[in-house]
């Protein structure tokens, strides 16, 4: 035990320097929040691994969460590099990659339309670098060159 | 496979999945475009770019159509309606070498508090800043406060923590560049942005 407190002693001077490096750098952990539930309505789901979990406004969305929706349902979110989404009724959305740098405002984005419709107004990763971010639907992959447009996949 | 075949394979197989892209122009009136990386798991080098167009995906030469008088679908206008609203940003500015906000920034606050509790699910990154006065290490942690005296203001507005966080760059991000040991008004800020 006493060794165990000399350790802890030895590392306070180190804290208050640890405190801003964290601040400064804003590290992602690896479960870092990509986006924001904004609005939902209906059956409307995000589905991470075996969980699902009902997209109420204020929702935070990890990388490789899948959004559904019902017949009836619909949701909106913002994504933390200002990208936004509203996806319609009995839609099945992946954000397959995020990743984004706040800093240097860069990243890059896949995201998987297999079903139903989604309205999309791209943020900084688009301006980041050209095809930064793509959509794919069953027959296309698309780079997104700007900035407001709809996807639409049937059945 | 031609298109003709691909058609009623789809057929026989009860039906691929047709796609199709409306390409609009953006809020602040400028024209994007999207271009066809893969149609049908072939490389394109096809780019969308007329406004206001529709065009069926799958195509590695799609056609574009305008959309025309019939304007957008009924479905399609309630999709871009329910877009959530653009991410808003304020900047506000401190007295030199202090967390204290110059008076007109204390104003300011009252729009931030405002911009924040209309919004559904809303989304505060705070961003600490400094100008060139003091040494690196002093304007990391001064960003740094200014940062957290903002955050914890709007905490005592009543906003949840978990919906805001605070970063501090010192004196990295100018916004008016100057040589080391400048004060500047315009560099002494706190960015918020809102989503």
């Amino acid at each position: 035990m006493a060794r165990l407190a000399r350790g802890e002693e030895a590392a306070i001077p180190l804290r208050p320097c640890l405190g801003v490096l964290i601040g400064l750098l804003a590290t992602a952990p690896a479960a870092a929040e990509i986006a924001r539930i904004k609005q939902s309505s209906g059956v409307a789901v995000v589905e991470r691994g075996a969980q699902r979990i009902n997209a109420t406004p204020g929702l935070q969305l990890l990388a490789r969460d899948r959004l559904v929706t019902g017949k009836d349902g619909r949701m909106s979110l913002t994504f933390v590099d200002n990208t936004r989404f509203a996806l319609g009724p009995d839609s099945s959305v992946a954000v397959s990659e995020f990743q984004y740098d706040r800093t240097r405002q860069k990243g890059s984005m896949l995201t998987q339309i297999d079903r139903g419709s989604l309205a999309v107004v791209s943020g900084k990763i688009a301006k980041s670098s050209r095809d930064a971010m793509k959509v794919r639907t069953p027959n296309t992959l698309l780079g997104v060159r700007g900035t407001k447009f709809i996807v639409d996949v049937g059945k | 496979m031609n298109r003709a075949s691909l058609i009623a394979a789809c057929v026989l197989l009860g039906g691929c999945a047709t796609s199709s892209l409306v390409l609009l122009p953006d809020d602040a009136g400028g024209q994007g475009a999207v271009a066809v990386l893969e149609a049908d798991g072939r490389a394109t080098d096809a780019v969308i770019s007329a406004g206001n167009s529709r065009t069926a995906l799958g195509d590695p030469t799609p056609a574009s159509r305008p959309i025309g008088d019939k304007g957008l679908r009924k479905q399609e206008a309630a999709l871009l309606s329910a877009l959530p609203p653009a991410a808003k940003t304020f900047t506000l500015y401190f007295e030199q070498g202090t967390t204290t906000l110059v008076p007109d920034s204390v104003n300011s606050l009252a729009l931030l508090r405002e911009e924040i509790a209309v919004r559904s699910g809303p989304e505060v990154e705070v961003t600490g800043h400094t100008d060139t006065v003091g040494s690196e290490a002093d304007n990391d942690r001064l960003s740094v406060g200014r940062a957290q005296e903002v955050m914890n203001w709007l905490a005592g507005e009543g906003f949840d923590r978990s919906m805001m966080s605070a970063v501090g760059r010192g004196e990295r991000e100018l916004k008016v560049a100057t040589a080391d040991n400048v004060a500047n008004a315009s560099n002494r800020r706190v960015e918020v942005t809102v989503r």
